[in-house]
């Protein structure tokens, strides 16, 4: 497979060198440390990879921020179809009438009611059961991301009460039990740059601070 | 509801523009699967840059470039429930951006010739630079180099360069874009390295 000139004299061709690099794989590791060759070839190697690294950090750079126009463009045309999940029947006055919501309906529900708790935000939600049966015992599964510093167990208390309230208004589901799993602790949000003054001068945003998404209307 | 519309996320922030910017992949891609459009957004706007640079790499064309973006972002939608680990969802985004990469390309081949394309790409790259001429005067001439290098390889081997340097992907995930055998990877990107390392030596 090697042409003339990648065999080193040692045994091994800069192809090996090259695998190694990927998957650590190489026939006689205990070889490289010792000979001069193989380093070289490896030292070159790694320093095409860091310049290859810096030329994607160069092209991301270039290629704009994701709330630039161009994504607006890409993210309007991508016009994304709705997930309805199964379809949950209600009861209706006259038997005519065949009256049904979406398990996507009711999961958006989930959502806005976890997010609009301060300092939290929800991930996966799941009704767990029967839902195209009406009164049959639905369990609703959520995770939820909490900010670092917002106390976890009332976070969870609450949101448990707040979801059983607004299901039993909103719909007709028997639940009979909801299971809220924190699987993330936020890092809170940097000072706005409309306060100028750090609120944690111990902890001024450097400059790898992520920058606030700016985005007016 | 109203009341709950001004309990934003994250410490009673006036309402930011993305709330779901500083949550984790893993936590949107779980709401996206779900079918939030919002949450899938938020993962568009944080990984669409690398997409859209990986695939100007690989097309060479920065209009085929959102093109491929548009595509695979839409493909993403459409899949996400077979999405296992959502923390892996920024490999699986260049993973898609890779292979629809190449599906452009092949479908290209019939149409138009390749030569012409690279240039738009560097036209298009070229001016970040010029607002830095300064600091971009050293590293940017060896990135330059190297650019020209890169252009100067066999296209078998350039793609296989990006899809590891830039979309990071495996020697096995390359043979299945691609649609060689993983030996055939391993050469190619020996080959791409070893042309690319020399010129890059050669210049310093």
């Amino acid at each position: 497979m090697s042409a003339p000139g990648d065999m080193l004299s040692c045994g091994h061709s800069l192809a090996d060198l090259s695998e190694y690099l990927d998957t650590g794989r190489i026939g006689d590791p205990g070889h490289l440390a010792d000979c001069p060759e193989c380093q070289s070839g490896l030292a070159s190697l790694r320093r095409l990879s860091a310049l290859g690294h810096e030329l994607l950090d160069a092209d991301t750079a270039t290629a704009g921020s994701g709330s630039d126009d161009w994504m607006k463009t890409i993210l309007g045309n991508l016009r994304l179809e709705l997930r309805p999940g199964r379809i949950i029947p209600l009861r209706s006055d006259s038997p005519e009438d065949v009256l049904t919501e979406t398990e996507g309906s009711i999961s958006a529900l989930i959502r806005s009611v976890a997010d609009s708790l301060p300092g939290t935000a929800a991930g996966k939600c799941r009704l767990y059961g029967d839902v195209t049966r009406p009164g049959a015992p639905i369990t609703v599964g959520v995770d939820l991301a909490v900010v670092y510093g917002h106390p976890l167990e009332d976070r969870a208390a609450t949101l448990r009460w707040k979801l059983a309230t607004a299901l039993a208004r909103q719909t007709e589901l028997n639940i009979t039990a909801i299971d809220v799993t924190i699987t993330d602790v936020l890092e809170p949000r940097k000072p706005e740059p409309l306060n100028p003054e750090p609120r944690h001068p111990e902890q001024p945003p450097g400059p790898g601070a992520p920058p606030t998404p700016q985005e007016e209307p | 509801m109203e009341a709950e519309e001004s309990d934003r996320l994250v410490t009673g922030s006036p309402s930011a523009p993305h709330q779901l910017d500083l949550v984790p992949d893993a936590l949107l891609a779980g709401r996206a699967a779900d079918g939030d459009t919002a949450a899938f957004e938020a993962l568009a706007r944080r990984h669409g840059p690398l997409m859209r640079a990986c695939a100007r790499r690989l097309t060479g064309s920065l209009a085929d470039a959102d093109d491929v973006v548009q595509e695979s972002l839409m493909q993403a939608w459409k899949q996400l429930d077979t999405l296992r680990d959502g923390d892996a969802v920024k490999s699986w985004l260049l993973r898609i951006t890779g292979s629809r990469s190449i599906d452009h390309l092949r479908k290209r081949r019939n149409h138009s010739n390749l030569g012409d394309l690279d240039h738009r790409v560097e036209a298009g790259a070229g001016t970040a630079h010029q607002d830095h001429p300064e600091s971009a005067a050293l590293s940017g001439s060896r990135m330059d180099a190297l650019k020209a290098a890169l252009a100067a390889l066999p296209e078998e081997q350039r793609r296989c360069w990006v899809l590891k340097q830039f979309n990071d992907q495996s020697y096995e995930e390359i043979a299945q874009t691609l649609n060689i055998s993983t030996a055939s990877v391993r050469g190619r990107l020996a080959r791409a390295r070893i042309t690319l390392a020399r010129e890059m030596e050669d210049w310093r």
